[in-house]
């Protein structure tokens, strides 16, 4: 299995396949960090509506807190200038 | 509020939450104590009850006012979380709110036996369950026992109440109508449940409370001597009895309470099953179920933060504050002192 693996990456390496591309990389890690940072957004931000539903005060407090998540974006950002 | 989709149980939890801490603590139960009924009621109005007392006030008074202040507040409250919950969520909390249609069912069976009128009683129905306004229209519309199994026909009441109808026109007693009501309800409650932590979790909690209902129905029998088959009584899904234990336990006291003492419970019960040996006094020992229940849904509101338990949590919560606030208003509009009053509750 583990040979096999190896071929694998060898053959997609020799080839020059697109993943090996550093900005196809960095593209990749911001897409991936989006999306998690989307999945936590759905929780929070549903908490937040039913929070905001009982007591109307809690409105910055939701928002704050259904935007935090956002913030993997922002560094998964930095990926995309360093390389 | 469907049963179809994915659930969302952030949303729920998040409102239910926010509901609990607007439930009544020690303080304000100390305060309800020393008052009398219309304060009471005032003092439900600034709370939570506000629109309820508001709405019936012109209609009713005294202790009624507050009884069926908390009745529709808690059937609103209830409709509410069932209305906001989807998938799964839907189907595991309906199980349990079930338990106000079989509430609802049989109010409407013994109006329909002693041919009470529809206003009497409609205000003794707790519209918290699953059966839309609808049916309950109908259902208090029927005006013999035969319509009301008619109306229930396409529920999962109809098939057990068609057959205890046979036996009850033999008997005309509403025992058998009543046990197929319950059997129905405890039927649904446990079969089906899913395997995730949680789920497990309240599917414990669900075999607690037939347990404790199984125990109390048993010592019940015990104590009185009646000749009545327990088993006939017994209600499935539980772990502690089966109906052969249940059947031979009920027949001695001393066997019962040692075979429960010697239970997973013991460490619950335990202090009251020895009263019970003292002073013969059933009360404790159903307090003592009752608390030991509450102390259950407290521990499950906090372990599982995002599921059905803090949901379910809150539903005892509310339930019991609304049956304390009852037995407040019950009790000082029986002249109780506020000292009785107080053993009567049930507070964690």
């Amino acid at each position: 299995m583990l040979e096999a693996t190896n071929a694998l990456g060898n053959a997609v390496l020799s080839t020059g396949g697109t993943l090996t591309d550093p900005s196809a990389a960095a593209a990749l890690a911001v897409g991936l960090a989006a999306l998690g940072a989307g999945y936590a957004e759905r929780g929070i931000g549903s908490a937040a509506v039913g929070a905001m539903a009982e007591d109307d005060d809690l409105f910055v407090n939701g928002l704050i807190l259904t935007v935090l998540p956002e913030t993997i974006v922002i560094l998964a950002l930095v990926v995309v200038f360093i390389v | 509020m469907s049963a179809a989709g994915s659930s969302n149980p952030e949303y729920v939890v998040a409102r239910v939450r926010a509901r609990r801490g607007s439930l009544y603590g020690d303080e304000e139960y100390r305060k309800l104590t020393r008052m009398g009924p219309a304060e009471i009621a005032r003092f439900m109005e600034e709370s939570s009850y506000g629109a309820e007392i508001n709405a019936l006030g012109s209609r009713h008074g005294g202790v009624d006012l507050i009884e069926y202040a908390l009745n529709r507040n808690l059937a609103q409250q209830f409709e509410g979380i069932l209305d906001w919950s989807e998938g799964s969520l839907y189907d595991l909390i309906a199980r349990y709110l079930r338990k106000f249609d079989a509430w609802n069912v049989k109010t409407v069976i013994r109006g329909a036996y002693t041919d009470a009128d529809q206003s009497a009683i409609e205000v003794d129905l707790i519209r918290a369950g699953e059966f839309d306004d609808r049916r309950v229209r109908r259902l208090l519309e029927a005006d013999s026992i035969d319509a009301v199994v008619e109306v229930l026909e396409d529920t999962i009441y109809g098939d057990p109440l068609r057959e205890a109808y046979a036996e009850y026109e033999e008997t005309d007693v509403l025992v058998p109508l009543e046990n197929a009501v319950d059997r129905a309800f405890y039927e649904r409650l446990l079969s089906g449940l899913g395997n995730d932590e949680p789920t497990r979790q309240y599917e414990a909690f669900l075999k607690a409370e037939v347990d404790f209902r199984n125990a109390t129905n048993a010592l019940r029998l015990a104590r009185s001597g009646a000749d009545i088959d327990p088993a006939a009584y017994f209600i499935e899904g539980g772990e502690l009895f089966s109906r052969g234990s249940l059947a031979r336990l009920a027949r001695n006291l001393d066997e019962l309470v040692e075979y429960i003492a010697d239970s997973q419970y013991a460490d619950e019960l335990g202090p009251a099953l020895r009263e019970l040996e003292e002073a013969d006094s059933l009360i404790a020992f159903e307090h003592a179920t009752d608390r030991a229940l509450l102390a259950y849904g407290d521990r499950l509101g906090t372990v599982h933060p995002v599921s059905i338990t803090p949901i379910i949590s809150y539903i005892l919560a509310k339930e019991r504050e609304v049956e304390n606030i009852r037995a407040i208003a019950r009790g000082k509009e029986a002249g109780l002192s506020a000292d009785e009053i107080e053993s009567e509750l049930v507070i964690t």
